[in-house]
């Protein structure tokens, strides 16, 4: 019963003091091209107490609103419009300004928009996802997928690539893959101090197959075929 | 559990948001375009046929404030214009190309519609909304004509005024205002000649009323004439009438003056002298939409009828059609008139009845210009099935006929809200319109297909060995059917549609795969009294029944249907039951508070009172109103019940649940809203079980007194659920464990004189405000949307300015998200859910709150809700601009930070705040749909975690599906089989072929190696 009472009392105010019709227009774009295309629609002020339902032409009217400031949004199911900012006072026309949802209302916009209203639709709302299909080509895409074939290629490859190698480079990969094998073997079986101690190995190693280029090296021309056939 | 969730949660996550897809439209979801019940108690609103260029469409306005349009062929909506609360559609007028209408109080505002497409043409308001008389019947004092040489409308608005207006244009011709305001004179109906125009009403004398006719140039506006006929009416709504023709210049008033009729031809001098008829004596006029041409029923005190008739020449008919009176039927009541044009102008009119005798409804159809004018008529049958949808209320008629034989088709509109169009003998469609009017809506699953190998278990071992054994015959089929199933089938996908259904009577309903087929069981307001059991998966009506009066049969009533529970699940075993709690409002004024209690499989009645194909009997549980009732789930579920005296009833009343009842008693609490002297208050109640043969009784414990001024809207109880997760792991591996309080409900308030709405969240034990909120009222007062589940409240409002007219803050909608936590801090933990009320720890908890710009106003909202509760709860709402849309529940996280999102909050996948809340057209669930009027929304598990149905209700009715985090326990979509098949075929090959190969190859190496 109060929401009525009010609202009467709330309009009876309005009966005495001054009302404006708003007047406006939906302009047809290429996204709402006419008024069969944008259904049943309507201009509303703020919450909706003041409406005008937009003709077959794209007019409405809002009829009788008192002074004030007000926010007008165009209600449609389909489409999306701008929100404009309208300042009714007892002297002039309406003063109609663009706004934005979610900024202040005040300062106002220094743009003013010219009155009566011309509006048009934004946007259509799309409301489906295209399905997704299975695409052979974007699987092929798919770095795993990338990574996946290399590998398998790898595995094809290799044993030919081994026996392509000369037999001395075999020798030392076969020393290395055999280290490095019992350095896993040793951290699986759970000695860490084997494994840590074959680790340590491995880098003296390393650091006495350094040394030894830059020792050839002062050796001269010689020294360097020999790395050559050793690499 | 929890793994789960966190799993669950990361999926969500990952993945972008749900959508549908357009091939799934119709498959998954479904949608009535519905109008709502007609009005068929005035002429200006109930059904009619009529001829737009030679297409037929039926026009009727709606109990839901629609105006409508039907094809006759198949019943489908041509087009509907549905008006706003505050604008009351009063009636439509069928001029030319064109519907026109009046609407708001007193007619305040004009539109014009295209016929045939709807298309609103022109809006214009004729006057200020507050100052529209009010007038019963709505559609008195409020009439619209053309004029026969222009585009020019004639309206009458007010009872007193007559406005010429510019069909197309809008603009003002002229007005007139009768000189009394309308405060002796309320003029009724236009009448319009090439001379004048008629404004004829009725004036109040002494004890009776008279006519009065104004005459008025259809040109300027101005007065012509202005006299009181001599006459004396005592109803003025059924003892007068006006009958012209459109080739007539002088038309006709008639009256009743104690029954004899008197009449008057109307000139624009207003000179012509009352004749009476003298003869028979009649009791009332009945206006079957003829009166234009020439054409009214005349009904007499023992329930016969004549068609009155108006000659070309403008005479009156010396002879009247006389209804063949039958004595089946002696109550005046049984039977409907209706009238019908032709595409020719040749008026019709028609009496239906239901005969109990025959068991048929039967019509009698006249045309007045048949057999060279002295009248023909012609009878037809038809199978009404009085059971399922009531009595015959209203009958619109459209007739063709050719020599001597009628064609007619007749528009039925039930008791019950059904609209039925019968082409003779023939039902050519009907609708449901009173699922228009639904209030109550609840989903119930339905039990699984019984397996055949479920045999008693009392088999002996030979027979079970024999058995058996004739069952492994079958084995080789099985098998092939297997790998042929295995190799080609395809699996139930959740967006596969669920064919069609298998509801034969021997079968009944069962359960798909997914648990997407479930009983809707929905029960309609207005006083329509029907519940019907509705096919969740596709909108399919299983069962309707109508609800039966009792001992209220016999003086009339209606029954309102207020709380509809689920006693029996599907778990419980045996078939699923609900129980409608009704209101029956007999028609001398006496409230009983029934219940019916209804198998929701197939609509019988469990208490055995009421055979299934009569209206289902109720149970008077209190012989008065009912104040409050629950569904208590303590070992039994049974319903409690309070009258007004707060006294306790049970259902169903037996040894066990009273004593389960004083069991659980004094831990129950429940709040109502009350007045004490002169202030509003919430007032919370727990039970005293009685130990003797007296009814238990409930007395209060705490009030919460709302200030001055301030009133109760509504109290809105927590939507309950499966929760998951009792806490919240954060970034930095704290937890904020959720306050779970039960008892919890939220409070709507409104306070008038401030222009204020408050939001109040309360403990029903003790009263303890946990959380209030105070929001500024709008022009319509406080229209705050609220739902609480677990521990997120939100609510819904408009932030405007009222009174004080500054427009210094941002205007606009609101969605306030509140999440509430236990202790003070992160990593405290009070056990909310489990801790008695009187603990202190129930005031321990701390709460986050944020506010977003919402984009619509909204009807109705809620939240979505799985089976366990794992999945993320999104918000669902129905916009005003006929859309069901959903929204993700980030985005309404309140813990949103107001800066750039730190590694920790990344984690948590929070995302920084902005006030606008993103509308994804993506997430609109309606799509495409015109989901209109929304009152409420239910959801409802499925059997899969991932997926809820939503069902939106109101005047259209909407189901669909969503998976808030995506379907993540059924295969993708994009899984494909034949691929799958295909790859491991072709593995298999390959160890098939390369097997030998590695084989020889090994054998080789041998050989080198020795």
């Amino acid at each position: 019963m109060a929401r009525p009472f009010l609202l009467l009392r709330i309009l009876s105010c309005i009966a005495l003091a001054v009302a404006f019709d708003i007047t406006g227009k939906v302009s047809w774009n290429d996204i709402c091209p006419s008024a069969t295309i944008l259904g049943q629609a309507k201009a509303s002020l703020d919450e909706g107490v003041f409406t005008g339902g937009i003709t077959v032409n794209g007019q409405f009217t809002i009829p009788d609103v008192p002074e004030g400031t007000y926010l007008l949004s165009i209600i449609s199911h389909d489409f999306a419009f701008d929100q404009l900012r309208i300042d009714i006072t007892n002297s002039s026309l309406p003063k109609v300004r663009p706004y934005i949802p979610g900024t202040p209302m005040n300062p106002p916009s220094s743009i003013l928009l010219p009155y009566p209203i011309v509006l048009s639709a934004k946007e259509k709302a799309d409301y489906f996802v295209p399905p997704e299909r299975f695409n052979l080509a974007g699987m092929f895409a798919n770095p795993m997928m990338l990574l996946m074939v290399g590998v398998g290629v790898m595995m094809l490859a290799m044993p030919y690539l081994i026996k392509n190698m000369d037999p001395e480079a075999l020798e030392e990969l076969k020393e290395k893959q055999a280290k490095m094998g019992s350095i896993q073997s040793a951290f699986q079986s759970g000695d860490i101090k084997a494994g840590l101690s074959s680790i340590m190995a491995a880098a003296e190693e390393q650091t006495a197959s350094n040394s030894t280029p830059t020792q050839a090296n002062r050796g001269g021309s010689r020294t360097r075929g020999n790395k050559k056939t050793k690499r | 559990m929890r793994f789960i969730t966190t799993a669950v949660t990361l999926i969500s996550l990952c993945i972008g948001t749900w959508a549908i897809h357009e091939s799934d439209v119709g498959v998954v979801d479904w949608h009535k375009h519905l109008v709502g019940v007609p009005l068929y108690g005035s002429t200006s609103t109930a059904p009619t046929f009529n001829f737009i260029g030679n297409r037929s469409l039926i026009f009727f306005g709606t109990s839901s404030n629609v105006i409508a349009a039907l094809d006759p062929e198949d019943g489908s909506v041509v087009w509907r214009y549905i008006f706003g609360p505050e604008d009351p559609v009063t009636g439509y007028y069928k001029l030319d190309n064109t519907v026109t209408t009046l609407s708001g109080p007193g007619g305040s505002t004009l539109r014009n519609f295209n016929a045939l497409t709807g298309e609103l043409l022109l809006e214009k308001r004729l006057h200020l909304p507050q100052l529209g008389a009010l007038s019963t019947p709505i559609s008195l004092g409020k009439h619209v004509i053309s004029s026969p040489e222009s585009k020019d409308l004639f309206i009458l608005t007010n009872g007193c005024t007559v406005t010429s207006l510019n069909g197309t244009t809008g603009e003002v011709n002229w007005k007139w205002t009768s000189p009394d305001q309308g405060s002796l004179i309320i003029h009724t109906k236009l009448i319009s000649t090439p001379e004048a125009l008629f404004a004829v009403g009725i004036a109040k004398s002494t004890a009776t009323y008279t006519i009065h006719v104004t005459s008025i140039s259809p040109t300027t506006g101005e007065v012509i004439h202005s006299a009181n006929i001599p006459s004396r009416v005592e109803d003025p709504f059924t003892e007068f009438t006006i009958l012209t023709r459109p080739e007539l210049t002088k038309p006709i008033v008639l009256w009743l003056e104690k029954g004899t009729i008197g009449h008057v031809a109307l000139t624009p001098t207003l000179k012509e002298k009352p004749r009476p008829i003298q003869g028979d004596v009649y009791s009332q006029f009945l206006d079957v939409g003829l009166t234009n041409h020439g054409q009214a029923v005349l009904l007499r005190e023992d329930g016969s009828s004549a068609v009155l008739k108006l000659s070309e020449e403008g005479r009156l008919a010396k002879s009247k059609w006389e209804f063949q009176y039958s004595l089946a039927s002696t109550r005046n009541a049984d039977y409907s008139y209706a009238g019908g044009v032709d595409t020719l102008g040749h008026p019709y009119v028609a009496r239906v009845h239901w005969s109990s005798n025959l068991g048929k409804g039967l019509a009698d159809v006249f045309a007045g210009h048949l057999a060279s004018g002295e009248g023909h008529s012609n009878d037809f049958s038809f199978q009404f099935d009085p059971q399922t949808y009531g009595t015959i209320k209203h009958v619109a008629l459209d007739a063709e006929s050719s020599q001597s034989t009628i064609n007619s088709r007749i528009l039925v509109t039930t008791s019950t809200g059904a609209v039925q169009l019968w082409d003779q003998h023939q039902l050519k469609w009907s609708r449901e319109e009173a699922l228009a009017t639904v209030t109550l809506a609840e989903f119930v699953e339905v039990p699984e297909v019984a397996s055949a190998s479920d045999v008693a278990a009392s088999e002996g071992f030979v027979s079970r060995v024999s058995r058996q054994i004739s069952e492994a015959q079958d084995f080789p089929q099985y098998l092939v059917n297997f790998v042929k199933r295995f190799v080609t089938g395809s699996y139930a996908s959740p967006t596969s549609s669920l064919g069609p259904t298998t509801t034969n009577s021997t079968e009944g309903i069962i359960r798909d795969a997914f648990g997407f087929r479930q009983i809707i069981v929905a029960a309609t307001g207005l006083g329509l009294g029907k519940v019907y059991g509705i096919d969740s998966s596709n909108g399919n009506i299983v069962w309707s029944r109508v609800l039966g009066l009792g001992w209220a049969g016999e003086v009339g009533g209606h029954v309102q249907p207020l709380k509809l529970y689920v006693t029996k699940t599907v778990s419980d075993g045996g078939d699923p039951e609900v129980v409608l709690v009704a209101q029956r409002r007999a028609d001398n004024s006496l409230v009983d508070t029934v219940l019916f209690h209804i198998n929701a499989l197939t609509g019988s009645d469990i208490t055995l009172r009421s055979k299934d194909n009569f209206p289902l009997e109720g149970y008077d549980v209190i012989q008065g109103p009912l104040v409050e009732s629950f569904l208590l789930n303590a070992e039994k579920k049974f319903l409690v019940f309070f009258d007004e005296y707060l006294q306790a009833y049970l259902y169903p009343d037996t040894q066990e649940t009273k004593s389960i009842f004083a069991g659980v008693a004094p831990s129950l609490s429940f709040p109502l809203r009350t007045t004490v002297e002169d202030r509003k208050r919430v007032i919370g109640h727990q039970i005293a079980v009685s130990k003797d043969h007296h009814k238990s009784l409930a007395h209060p414990t705490w009030s919460l007194a709302l200030p001055l001024g301030e009133e109760v809207q509504t109290l809105v109880p927590q939507i309950r659920g499966p929760i998951a997760s009792i806490g919240k792991v954060l970034g930095n591996r704290t937890t904020l464990y959720k306050y779970l309080n039960p008892r919890l409900f939220t409070v709507l308030t409104a306070a008038p004189a401030r222009a204020m709405c408050g939001i109040y969240v309360l403990d029903s034990m003790k009263g303890t405000v946990v959380y209030h909120a105070e929001v500024k009222a709008n022009l319509r007062g406080c229209n705050v949307k609220t739902n609480f589940v677990e521990n997120w409240l939100v609510y819904h409002y408009f932030e405007g300015e009222v009174g004080s007219g500054t427009a210094g803050g941002a205007k606009g909608y609101r969605m306030v998200s509140v999440e509430f936590f236990e202790g003070q801090k992160v990593d405290e933990k009070t056990k909310s859910s489990e801790i008695s009320s009187f603990s202190n720890d129930t005031i321990n908890y701390h709460f986050y709150e944020s506010a977003f710009i919402f984009p619509y106003d909204i009807s109705a909202l809620t939240t979505t809700s799985t089976k366990f509760g794992i999945t993320t709860k999104d918000l669902i709402v129905a916009t005003k601009n006929h859309r069901v849309q959903s929204f993700s529940r980030h985005f309404l996280n309140p813990r949103r930070p107001n800066r750039k999102t730190t590694a920790e909050e990344q984690e948590e996948y929070l995302i920084t705040y902005d006030p606008v809340l993103p509308n994804d057209p993506k997430r609109v669930l309606s799509h495409n749909y015109d989901v209109a009027k929304t009152v409420k929304i239910v959801t409802a598990p499925a059997l899969l975690e991932s997926t809820s149905l939503v069902l939106s209700f109101g005047l259209d009715m909407f189901l669909t599906r969503v998976a808030p985090s995506n379907t993540f326990d059924v295969l993708s979509e994009n899984f494909n089989k034949a691929q799958l098949v295909f790859t491991v075929s072709g593995l298999l090959l390959a160890i098939l072929i390369t097997g030998p190969m590695v084989k020889r190859k090994s054998l080789r190496e041998k050989w080198y190696h020795s």
